[in-house]
């Protein structure tokens, strides 16, 4: 007993000095961790990133064209990885040579198949290749052919038996290639976002989701487990953005400026194509000069305020018609072409003028005289000082001149006009003059086309526009209607008469050349001197630029259009020779698109079928004959009882009669087709060869041998 | 159902608290293994998890069906079978270090022929020892203070055994010699052979630490060495370190859990299964469920010193409470790497933690234990 009584003492020495105070121990330890401590033993899992915040990505909405027709969208596009260590021996060994094969005919031509097959193995075993888990297999694929690939031997085992990694980004595709390319622009990184991808960024990007994702495998792979009872937020896709493109114009716009670009080696190029009566920009092309070709890199017709030359006379023109400060039949001394202001030579750049001295005002318009103008704007808001000066700013202030167009992309560059009563703005004697042919002052091709829609729109100023509604999984869920920038800029009698003036330099002044006889149009041709000023002073002069505004057709405009070319270096520099050309193949291509403005041809008595057209001596199958006719209404007579027929034409009717074939002879198959004819011959027995194409003329057989199997030649012509 | 209760009370014999613990650890084991293996099942098995349940739920029924037959069994059999028992296991030690399967970087290891299946040697070799020792110390009670008849032949096959396990698995040597220790002072062997014992201890890890360094692939010296060092340089690790992920879930757990299933750092530690699962069961069932499982071995203790009491000879009481002091020796330093007090041992939760061989045995423990209990009811 006693002994009994030690030995438990023992225990319970042990367990009260050991078991119990290490049992006591561990509870401590576990409820300091987990209690005491934790947030900051807790905090550690954001900090050892397991878990983490992932963005999934929206998928970006496309631009399209005003049809729908895609003009920029995003593609999902899968980089493929092979892992070789990821598969077991077993399944390797299985299945290496039948991956081998797959890989080297379907994805890399560059291997045989024993080739492959040892570079898998290397890539599995050999440590020179430093072991990589991430060896690529094909970059860029699309999921149908990351779809196939997958079905590859080993690889179809899944990704962790048989190592296939792809992994998922999207790309921005263009289908219509360069088409529009500054205008749809561009989103990247470390760049400044362009066009209406940077202006719509927000609606077509969508709103990224949220996912709560931690490590599976390991950090190394990048692979992620999503973890779903943490909650995560699902990504809103982008919206589309439609514009007013019409792909067809825009084709046709970047074409012929192309080609005039090419012609007349100049720098850059702008066509702007507009919608009369709503604003919506039609086409927008944009080309300008790269040491290797041309480019589309900078959106000119938005981005660049230049002196606009002659193509303003028509804002001069309205200004001093609304002031009642002329008629169209006034005269005008153009001096020969040349006078001065100042001391300051100017001069008309139409070497017609220096026959000529006292012309009509319209005259001068239309011949684009620059004497002419100058002096008619000098005389009635240069004689009476700054004020009168500042009523004609306020007159190109009222046709909104001033101001930009506020059209939806970002960079447009706001125009400059000179302010008389400002003393900053340089203001001298020869400003108005000057000013009033284009001179001191820049506005860009865009809000120069807006005034000329505005005049082709009966006064009525739109507000261009790119972006004509957006939508969301193909439901519009935002319009953007037609904005009227100001309801009427100039009287009615005013907007009268310049677009008589405007149709009248097609009919017989400075655009005369281009004048087309299927419709009438109307516009201005602009020849400015780069850098004029400083030209005539004995600097160098910076060449021309060529341009064209005016719109189609006359009586009731549907399109406007500007044309800006600048410094063409050969073929001419003149408006009306260089841009007036793009302007005319514009305005020929719209206008045959526009089914409404065109006369219907078909209307009237259709004309009676010519007799000679009719099928004489045709031979072939009955019911095939009367199959045709009876499609084609073709009037005809007859029915005869055998299977062939043969046609005869007599005057204007047609007559089916027989053509008897007789079984086991050959017939006469000369003037058939070629399908009756070996319909014939087989089923006499006799084998067919054919030469040439057409009918058959000549047979190698007479009509009427016996058959028993021969082999008959056919010429066919 | 009263029947169906009736007749296992029936059935099972011995203390019904012990048998009690056992099915609560088997049910622990099942639901922290199938949290546990997550990452492995799914990448083994392509996804299928349930395998690695089905699997962990058959071993731990086979366990508990060793357990009944082990307590079926008379508790003297297990005496007169140790010295067959430990005959057979050196020569098997022997084979493991010689040419035994590396499984996790250690050759602790042999594969049954024929079967695939591979079992830890020294798993056996602890069963087979502690009934030894047991054995030893209860028959030589009465002269257990001398050193020639008495502490020699307990301690020189406790030295072999140890030896032999040692080069490949240090925990469970050290583990296997704290144990024998523990029997021998309860079993009242002199106190100063058991001090000189510790004396001896440090000197023979101290020679193997050299040993090791000359033949560095015999010995897992740098193992040890690294895990040491591991341990002592605490504030520097970094926080992929096993031991900082341990904290984290066991943090990330708190009070009560994130319940079942919803482990995170399962992820993140290496062995979650094994090492680790005290961990990972404190992350699902916080706190309060760790505290639970440390009481669950605490209580397994209490109720074996019961049994010392009651047991009318020295070889029950002996080894019941030397498999008792194994098992919870083990628990405590397991659980105490999870938090962080002891180096990385790899030595494993009984019961709990997954792998066959340590389960299987671990029953068989039980089953002996229970064999005792069962034979003191008989009698009482």
């Amino acid at each position: 007993m006693e002994i009994k009584n030690e030995v438990l003492y023992r225990v319970y020495f042990l367990l009260g000095l050991f078991v119990v105070p290490a049992a006591l121990t561990l509870v401590y330890r576990t409820f300091q961790i987990g209690v005491i401590q934790q947030d900051k033993w807790k905090g550690m899992i954001r900090e050892a990133k397991h878990i983490q915040e992932r963005e999934i990505e929206a998928e970006r909405g496309s631009i399209m064209a005003n049809d729908g027709s895609l003009l920029a969208t995003s593609v999902p596009i899968f980089d493929l990885f092979f892992d070789p260590q990821a598969p077991s021996d077993e399944d390797f060994n299985e299945h290496v040579d039948s991956l081998a094969y797959c890989l080297a005919t379907y994805v890399d031509n560059s291997f045989t198949v024993g080739a492959m097959r040892d570079h898998l193995i290397k890539l599995r075993t050999d440590s020179t290749y430093n072991k990589s888990r991430n060896v690529p297999i094909k970059r860029k694929v699309l999921y149908a052919e990351k779809q196939r690939i997958e079905e590859f031997p080993l690889f179809n085992l899944g990704q962790f038996r048989g190592g296939l990694i792809a992994r998922k980004r999207s790309e921005r595709r263009r289908p219509f290639g360069l088409l529009a390319r500054r205008t749809i622009g561009y989103i990247r990184e470390e760049a400044k976002p362009i066009g209406l991808e940077g202006k719509f960024d927000q609606v077509l990007g969508g709103e990224p989701g949220k996912e709560l994702t931690m490590f599976l495998v390991d950090p190394k792979h990048d692979l992620w487990k999503p973890q779903n009872n943490l909650t995560a937020i699902e990504p809103r896709n982008g919206d589309d953005v439609v514009t007013t493109i019409d792909i067809n114009i825009q084709d046709i716009a970047e074409d012929a400026l192309l080609r005039a670009m090419e012609r007349h080696d100049a720098e850059w190029g702008t066509v702007v194509v507009m919608e009369v009566n709503t604003g919506a920009i039609k086409a927008i092309a944009n080309i300008g000069r790269e040491s290797d070709g041309w480019y589309e890199s900078y959106n000119y017709a938005i981005g660049n305020a230049t002196e606009p030359g002659s193509t303003f006379k028509l804002a001069s023109m309205m200004a001093m018609l609304e002031d009642g400060y002329i008629s169209l039949e006034d005269s005008v001394d153009i001096e020969h072409g040349k006078t001065t202001f100042y001391d300051e030579e100017l001069e008309d750049s139409s070497p017609l003028s220096a026959t000529m001295d006292t012309i009509s005002v319209r005259q001068a318009f239309e011949m684009s005289s620059n004497v002419g103008m100058a002096k008619l704007v000098n005389e009635h808001y240069g004689n009476k000082g700054l004020e009168s000066a500042a009523h004609f700013i306020d007159r190109l202030r009222e046709f909104n001149l001033n101001l930009p167009t506020g059209i939806e992309l970002d960079g447009e560059a706001s125009p400059f006009i000179k302010d008389p009563n400002d003393k900053d703005s340089q203001w001298s004697g020869t400003t108005l003059p000057w000013m009033a042919i284009g001179y001191e002052l820049q506005i860009t091709p865009l809000q120069m086309l807006t005034l000329y829609n505005a005049v082709a729109n009966n006064g009525r100023e739109m507000k261009p526009y790119l972006v004509s509604s957006i939508q969301r999984y193909g439901e519009t869920v935002r319009t953007f209607p037609p904005t009227v920038i100001k309801r009427r800029i100039a009287s009615k009698e005013t907007i009268r008469q310049v677009k008589s003036l405007l149709e009248g330099v097609v009919e017989r002044g400075t655009a005369y050349k281009l004048k087309s006889d299927q419709y009438n149009f109307a516009g201005k041709t602009g020849t400015a001197q780069i850098n004029y000023r400083r030209g005539i002073r004995g600097n160098l002069v910076g060449g021309y630029q060529a341009s064209f505004a005016g719109y189609f057709p006359a009586e009731n405009p549907v399109y406007s259009c500007v044309v800006v070319i600048n410094k063409p270096r050969q073929g001419g520099y003149y408006g009306g020779d260089v841009a007036g050309p793009v302007f005319r193949e514009i305005a020929d291509q719209c206008f045959d698109a526009l089914m409404e403005l065109h006369p219907a041809i078909n209307v009237g008595k259709k004309p009676p079928m010519a007799g000679w057209r009719l099928p004489n001596g045709s031979i072939g199958l009955k019911s095939d004959f009367f199959t045709i006719m009876k499609d084609l209404r073709i009037p005809f007579s007859g029915n005869p009882g055998t299977e062939m027929a043969v046609l005869q034409v007599a005057a204007d009717t047609l007559s089916v009669q027989p053509r008897s074939v007789q079984a086991n002879l050959m017939p006469n198959v000369v003037g058939m087709g070629l399908r009756d004819a070996l319909y014939l011959c087989e089923n006499s027995g006799i084998t067919v060869k054919v030469n040439g194409f057409g009918k058959v003329i000549r047979q190698s057989l007479l009509p009427g041998t016996r058959a028993n199997g021969q082999t008959v030649w056919l010429q066919l012509e | 159902m009263s029947n169906f209760v009736a007749r296992i009370n029936a059935e099972l014999k011995g203390d019904k608290a012990i048998w009690a613990i056992l099915v609560l650890l088997a049910i622990i084991s099942l639901l922290g293994v199938y949290s546990a293996t997550g990452t492995l099942a799914y990448r083994a098995t392509g996804g299928n998890t349930e395998w690695f349940l089905l699997k962990q739920g058959l071993i731990l029924f086979f366990g508990l069906m060793l357990t009944y037959i082990c307590h079926l069994v008379h508790y003297t059999r297990y005496s007169a079978w140790a010295p067959y028992a430990m005959a057979a296991v050196i020569p098997l030690l022997v084979l493991t270090l010689a040419m035994g399967t590396e499984i996790n970087d250690a050759r602790r290891w042999l594969e049954l022929p024929y079967l695939g299946l591979t079992f830890q040697t020294s798993d056996l070799a602890k069963l087979a020892l502690v009934v030894y020792v047991a054995r030893a110390i209860s028959s030589k009670q009465d002269y257990i203070d001398d050193w020639k008849s008495a502490f020699l032949p307990i301690i020189v096959p406790v030295l072999i055994i140890c030896g032999l396990i040692a080069p490949a698995d240090l925990s469970t040597a050290a583990l296997l010699f704290l144990t024998s220790m523990g029997m021998m002072f309860v079993g009242r062997v002199a106190l100063k052979y058991i001090g000189s014992l510790i004396v001896g201890g440090l000197i023979v890890f101290a020679f193997l630490y050299i040993l090791g360094d000359m033949f560095p692939d015999a010995i897992r010296v740098d193992t040890w060495s690294s895990r040491i060092k591991d341990f002592m340089g605490g504030e520097q690790r970094e926080i992929y370190h096993q031991a900082v992920q341990s904290k984290i879930a066991i943090a990330n757990g708190g009070w009560f859990g994130q319940g079942p299933g919803n482990s995170i750092q399962r992820y993140y530690l290496p062995s979650p299964h094994t090492d680790y699962i005290y961990a990972i069961i404190c992350e699902e069932y916080g706190a309060i469920g760790g505290t639970l499982l440390v009481a669950l071995y605490v209580f397994l203790f209490f109720r074996v010193t019961r049994l010392v009491t009651k047991s009318p000879k020295a070889f029950g009481a002996m080894m019941a409470m030397g498999l008792t002091i194994l098992l919870v020796f083990q628990a405590m330093i397991n659980m105490a790497v999870a938090v962080d007090l002891v180096p990385v041992t790899g030595l494993t939760l009984p019961m709990v933690s997954s792998g066959g061989s340590s389960l299987v045995f671990t029953a068989i423990a039980f089953g002996a234990i229970l064999s005792v209990s069962k034979y003191i009811e008989s009698t009482t």
